[in-house]
């Protein structure tokens, strides 16, 4: 049984946001207009967050992308009274949609901001909706949403891996989320955090990783690279 | 209306619509038998070429079938087509090896776009009023063939002429054949925020008029000064995976990212050291650091070849460079160039690159060859981990600025006393919207009022095409054959082909395809064989050597979406331009420093380029990376000046330059100088679908018609503003910062 998680190397991504863009396209996500994004209510289930520090010239700004750090000691999970939000056996937090009724307790109780709910039904003008990927549900008004890890990815290349070997294992990097998919930089890595050989593995053991408010201890299953410095000796 | 009577009459609507369908056939749809076999619930991945910056990233295009309304012999019905359902980089490809950037993630959002024109229209109202009807192609093309045929019968073909954007592809070849056999002057290519002057800088220093391919990976140190390299110039793509690879791709090695600017960029937010260089004095600080590389005896003068005399004082080590000097004139401690110069000697192979606001000035050429003086003192240039050029395929080239430009074209019209007959008299437009892009003292809007006879291929109307008699609608990147030829990102030579990823939705037709009817109609005397586009794009492929275990380039690119040239080294360049060594000169800027207190630096939004993608609703609403805001305009303010002036986050300000106003909410940045104030490029369309028109304000309207002399290349950052707080507050839409729980905090 695999155990999923990122490495996000903080020296490699840009801000260039395309795992952003990536995001919607793979998911479904819908864009509520310029409005509603004024409320707070646009959905990202990755953003890349910013950090100003310093003055003009001496001023400094940093990148870090965002999203459900799926957490082995979830927050959103036990506040859920429906069960909606649930851990899957492969340490994702799983978001059941059908069973989600909208108390929004997840998203309160969530550390990270990254659980978004649907204040209205989905709109896509049409012919947008022709692109709406087929193996993602859309999800209604009233429903809590977030990164998934692209579970339908997950699905596809477990049946794939049971097709053509015995035991059916995921090989490490024949499946990435549409963001580690994109990322311009290969900042985002993505695998099984239980295979000791996986690059996910090996850079979530670097001595420049962190998690994100790891004195929570919601245990999340991304793990930060610090940025380097630049050392003229040739280290870093 | 109480809830009872909102159940009553919700109840009694939807029984007497479902009741309407049942009673009229025609409501109800038709599903018809597709034609095209596809595996149901599977995805197929076929391949494309981004079209949406020069570029030219290949593509992997996952279709899988869908249901799609169509009408059919008059019957409204629904059939099953492939649809495109996502892009990704294609593996492979050598500008963007698998990757590709949130423009390219949004780009499938132009074939699927609700505005997209959908057949041929024909204008109904005024000139850019917007109004316009539909037309069949046959009308369309024959209105369109009986006004060329009037200019060959009044021996006049001279009065044709065709904007484009920079083309990459053998559709820059039919258009030119087409204007050629026709007697009419070369195409007019629109890139008004293109790299001009670089490419004359290059040609000057180097003997290759192209961009330059940075081996960024192999690197081990490199100076942007001012050049976006990780966002949106030249091949950011191909730039950002070697950004990566220098930064953590190599076990011991970590390479050094410097950015010089005056207000940071994304890029500049990534750099280990960021400069703030005087705009218009990057060439100076170059320089510097060139000079503290001789004085330290770490390289002598010789090592600069040709790019180091091309610079007055070269040979004498470049004494008026002294690092005071640089520190009067940039603003850059003395102490900080003496650095950047030791660090960039000791720490090879280096790369310094300039793109952006240094070569938008009047000293713009200079500020680039000053830049390729160092690379080649460095000893940077045609090496591993330095600047490459990437060979130049003869025949796939595709069409570059070069001759007659918007700006002159306009003049040319404008300058026609009342009454005489324009010099244009039939204007074919593909893809540029100079109307909304060039600075209004240019007159492109009044100048395009005044010819004849306007056709568009515009996929959508933009203020360009809205001055149009007729629209030819052509098909989106993913409906169409494509082909293209990167300028840049790969060491070797590259040439993409790809065919239609889906069929078309809409009633277009290809662009390349209606020039070519459209020159059978008038029987100019275009070769034989170019039946369609395919057999132009097909005819230069099978010219290059096919890869082994294939027979031809041509099959072997659409097989793996790109043919790539064999490892060659860089062709000498054969000739050089005859030019006299240049010393510095001070950037000049519009408007006196006491009447207009700030530099205005317009820049290259990370979303919308130069404005043409603002149509795109995933980039409206992507978080600007260093502002965080979405669907908006904004001024940045340094804070300090800010709260000189009064103004807080939100309150809407007054830009004036000598040349225009407008407003925008400012935005309070920490990146900027406390002399300057900049505002992203994009916004502020007048007409340009439902998710762009009437959205913020166009910093262009306020740019000065300034150029770099010899080049003619624009210096849109040559502007000087000043700024007022005015009342209220702007519509400044932001991601972060924003509590949804709290919409009384708002903005």
């Amino acid at each position: 049984m695999p155990r999923w998680g990122m490495a996000v190397d903080l020296d490699r991504c840009t801000g260039c946001e395309a795992c952003v863009t990536a995001c919607h396209a793979e998911n479904n996500i819908p864009t509520v207009g310029p409005e509603e994004a004024a409320r707070g209510r646009a959905m990202h289930w990755i953003r890349v967050e910013r950090y100003w520090e310093g003055e003009f010239p001496d001023v400094r700004l940093t990148f870090r992308p965002v999203f459900c750090q799926q957490c082995d000691n979830a927050p959103c999970e036990p506040v859920c009274p429906t069960y909606a939000s649930y851990h899957t056996d492969e340490g994702l937090n799983a978001q059941v949609y059908n069973r989600c009724i909208g108390t929004r307790y997840c998203a309160n109780a969530c550390s990270y901001n990254v659980r978004f709910f649907n204040f209205h039904n989905p709109e896509w003008d049409r012919p947008l909706d022709l692109q709406l990927n087929p193996d993602v549900s859309v999800r209604e008004v009233g429903v809590m949403e977030k990164c998934t890890f692209c579970i339908q990815r997950i699905n596809a290349a477990r049946i794939d891996a049971r097709a053509e070997t015995e035991e059916g294992r995921i090989e490490d990097g024949t499946l990435q989320p549409a963001c580690a998919q994109s990322c311009t930089a290969n900042a985002l890595v993505f695998g099984d955090l239980d295979d000791a050989d996986s690059r996910v593995s090996r850079l979530s053991r670097s001595p420049r990783g962190s998690k994100l408010l790891e004195e929570l201890g919601a245990e999340p299953s991304v793990t930060y690279l610090q940025k380097g410095d630049w050392d003229e000796s040739g280290g870093g | 209306m109480d809830r009872r009577q909102f159940v009553k009459a919700t109840a009694i609507s939807g029984a007497s619509a479902s009741l309407a369908a049942c009673g009229n056939p025609e409501e109800q749809l038709v599903r018809f038998i597709s034609d095209e076999p596809l595996p149901p619930g599977l995805a197929v991945t076929r391949r494309s070429v981004c079209p949406l910056c020069p570029a030219g990233c290949g593509v992997e295009v996952r279709v899988m079938e869908g249901d799609v309304e169509v009408v059919r012999d008059g019957v409204r019905g629904i059939v099953k087509k492939g649809l495109a359902k996502k892009l990704e980089g294609l593996p492979g490809h050598p500008v963007n090896r698998g990757r590709l950037c949130a423009r390219g993630q949004a780009a499938i959002q132009v074939t699927y776009h609700p505005d997209r024109v959908r057949q041929p229209l024909r204008r109904t109202g005024d000139r850019g009023s917007g109004a316009f009807a539909p037309v069949s192609w046959d009308e369309a093309l024959a209105e369109l063939a009986a006004r060329l045929e009037a200019l060959l019968q009044d021996g006049d073909p001279r009065g044709l002429r065709f904007l484009t954007r920079p083309l990459r592809s053998r559709r820059g070849v039919v258009i030119s054949e087409f204007l050629e056999r026709f007697g009419a002057p070369a195409p007019v290519v629109v890139d008004l925020f293109g790299d001009a002057v670089l490419r004359q800088a290059n040609l000057e220093s180097f003997g290759f008029h192209q961009l330059p391919t940075l081996d960024i990976a192999q690197s081990r140190y490199v100076v942007s000064f001012g050049a976006d390299i990780l966002g949106t110039w030249n091949s950011p793509v191909a730039q950002s995976v070697g950004y990566g690879e220098l930064r953590q791709g190599r076990p011991g090695i970590r390479g050094k990212f410097v950015q010089v600017e005056f207000r940071m960029s994304q890029t500049g937010a990534n750099s280990d050291q960021w400069v703030a260089a005087r705009p218009g004095t990057e060439g100076f600080l170059a320089l510097g650091m060139a000079r503290a590389i001789l004085a330290s005896g770490r390289r002598s003068p010789s090592d600069g070849g040709r790019a180091g005399e091309l610079i007055e004082g070269w040979s004498d080590g470049l004494q008026a460079y002294a690092a005071e000097a640089v520190e009067q004139v940039t603003g850059v401690p003395a102490a900080t160039v003496e650095q950047l110069g030791r660090e960039f000697a000791d720490n090879g192979p280096a790369i310094a690159v300039i793109a952006g606001v240094p070569l938008a000035q009047t000293n713009g050429l200079f500020n680039a060859l000053a830049v390729n003086a160092l690379n080649a003192l460095a000893g940077s240039v045609g090496v591993p981990g330095g600047v490459r050029f990437t060979p130049v395929l003869e025949g796939l080239r595709g069409l570059d600025a070069a001759g007659e430009t918007i700006e002159t074209l306009a003049r040319s019209i404008l300058e026609t006393p009342a009454g005489g007959a324009p010099p244009v008299d039939v204007l074919l437009v593909h893809d540029a919207n100079p109307v909304f892009g060039a600075p209004p003292a240019w007159g492109v809007g009044e100048a395009l009022a005044r010819v004849g006879f306007i056709a568009s291929f515009g996929s959508f109307q933009d203020e360009t095409s809205a001055m149009a008699d007729l629209i030819l609608p052509d098909h989106s990147f993913l409906e169409a054959l494509v082909d293209h030829v990167p300028e840049a990102g790969t060491a070797r030579a590259a040439a993409s082909a790809a065919r239609p990823a889906m069929r078309p939705l809409h009633d277009t037709r290809d662009m390349a395809d209606v020039m070519l009817d459209v020159g059978r109609r008038l029987a100019l005397d275009l070769p034989t064989e170019w039946e369609t586009y395919e057999d132009v794009a097909r005819e230069r492929f099978e010219a290059l050597p096919p890869p082994e275990g294939f027979d031809s380039a041509w099959i072997a690119a659409q097989a793996n979406g790109v043919w790539i040239g064999p490892e060659a080294p860089v062709p000498e360049p054969a000739s050089f331009p005859d030019v006299r060594p240049r010393a510095y000169a001070a950037p000049e800027f519009d408007g006196g420093a006491d009447a207009y207190p700030f530099h205005f630096l317009p820049y290259v939004s990370q979303a919308f380029l130069d404005g043409s993608l603002a149509h795109l609703p995933w980039l409206q609403e992507l978080p600007d990376v260093v502002t965080t805001a979405m669907w908006s305009s904004w001024v940045e303010l340094n804070p300090r000046t800010a709260a000189e002036l009064g103004v807080e986050a939100g309150d809407l300000v007054e830009v004036r330059s000598a040349h225009g106003a407008l407003q925008a909410p400012a935005l309070i940045f920490p990146g900027i100088a406390p002399d300057a104030v900049a505002m992203p490029m994009g916004q502020g369309h007048e007409n340009f679908t439902r998710y762009a028109t009437g959205r913020g304000a166009n910093p262009v309207r306020v740019l000065a018609p300034t150029v770099e002399p010899e080049t003619g290349g624009w210096a849109w950052a040559a502007t000087r503003v000043t700024i007022a707080r005015l009342e209220g507050a702007g519509d400044l839409v932001r991601f972060g910062g924003a509590l949804r729980e709290h919409p009384d905090l708002e903005r």
